[in-house]
């Protein structure tokens, strides 16, 4: 049962909702898993590149965020900390699957060249993309990701990340630059 | 006219990053209330108490590892009794402490030091008591400022901390720091391997 301060018309803060769930009410974490399920499914998706392996990285990562709470320092911030934890489920997943990954782009290895002009062909620009970025490292991938889909400071992602902002700016650099040349060139090189 | 190609050249560079970033950015829906469910059960399940927790832990179970990891963990543990694993504690703490003690056919008991004489409570946190503050507190030894405890842990690889006062997380120093993992703070990590012909 809810809290009644966890009523639907209101609409909590997420360290208000932290402070209710570590007092002891674990259905107020409802309201967070349902506030970041959508916007982080996205990013696990796009980190792993299949909808089934996300949707169990996502996962994981909330029950570890429920069972962690207490050691979420800024309750503020509660999204930023439950992201690291699902970056970091992210990367041992695909650390796990890689092999997979692998033997699956080179069985599908074609060269794309994207068509703007053609925009209704959506699927094979989506898939391209897709291919084009399962090809970045992940440091590149994750980087990319934050900066230009998140749309995140470069001061947030460290946090996240724990890498340096000099670091995260090569990384999008760099992610950036593969990018182009793979959606433009069909330049598909593994990562160096 | 050159300079002029090479600029609208580099607009449509970027004009294909945006698009990609948008198409990245598109709305994913997926079964929230399936979802939703499936993690509230995995939270409702896991509030079930430290116990139940601890049955699953201790529950036996069948690792299946590489010939190589198996080769490696062999050596590892062989090399920390030939040494003394004593050795990897911290003169600092000044308790005869292991990493891995004998607990017969359980698990291995292992025993946990701290050195903080000023704290009125250091409790014993890691992901084999699901991080919980008050499961594993530490008893105080009659002078010093020493901490200790003796909790059996399953073989493998662990990752750990102490909460000191309650409220003050650290890592342990006499342990190597496991940094990046799952929580941006540094834990220490713990390798229980099981005593041969224990299983």
């Amino acid at each position: 049962m809810l809290d009644a301060r966890v009523s639907p018309c209101v609409e909590l803060s997420d360290g208000a909702l932290v402070d209710i769930v570590l007092k002891g009410d674990s259905e107020a974490y409802a309201k967070l898993v349902a506030r970041y399920r959508d916007r982080y499914a996205r990013f696990a998706l796009h980190m792993l590149g299949n909808r089934e392996d996300a949707e169990e990285a996502l996962q994981d990562a909330f029950v570890r965020g429920y069972r962690s709470l207490h050691r979420c320092g800024d309750p503020a911030r509660f999204g930023s900390w439950l992201l690291a934890i699902l970056a970091n489920r992210c990367r041992t997943a695909g650390g796990r699957n890689s092999r997979r990954e692998r033997r699956f782009v080179s069985a599908e290895d074609r060269h794309y060249a994207i068509a703007l002009d053609h925009p209704a062909d959506a699927s094979a620009l989506r898939e391209e993309i897709g291919r084009a970025l399962s090809r970045l490292d992940v440091d590149q991938r994750e980087a990319f990701l934050m900066k230009h889909v998140e749309e995140m400071e470069y001061e947030q992602m460290a946090v996240v990340t724990g890498a340096g902002v000099s670091a995260l700016k090569m990384r999008v650099k760099r992610a950036c630059e593969r990018m182009r040349r793979m959606l433009t060139e069909g330049e598909d090189a593994p990562a160096r | 006219m050159r300079q002029h190609d090479e600029s609208d050249a580099a607009a449509e560079v970027d004009d294909v990053l945006k698009s990609a970033a948008e198409e990245l950015r598109r709305p994913l829906r997926i079964d929230a209330a399936l979802f939703d469910a499936r993690v509230m059960d995995e939270v409702h399940r896991g509030a079930g108490g430290f116990r139940e927790r601890m049955a699953r832990l201790t529950r036996p179970r069948t690792f299946r590892v590489s010939p190589l990891t198996a080769l490696a963990a062999t050596l590892v543990f062989a090399v920390a009794i030939g040494a003394g694993v004593l050795a990897l504690r911290p003169s600092r703490a000044r308790v005869p402490l292991s990493d891995v003690a004998r607990a017969g056919a359980g698990s291995p008991l292992v025993q946990f030091g701290f050195v903080a004489p000023n704290a009125s409570s250091v409790a014993l946190v890691g992901d084999f008591n699901d991080w919980d503050p008050k499961a594993t507190p530490l008893r105080a030894a009659s002078t010093g400022g020493v901490w200790s405890v003796e909790v059996p842990i399953q073989p493998g690889r662990h990752l750990y901390a102490f909460v000191v006062d309650g409220t003050v997380w650290r890592p342990d120093p006499a342990a190597p720091q496991a940094t990046g993992e799952d929580y941006g703070e540094p834990n220490s990590a713990l390798t229980v391997v099981a005593e041969q012909g224990s299983r």
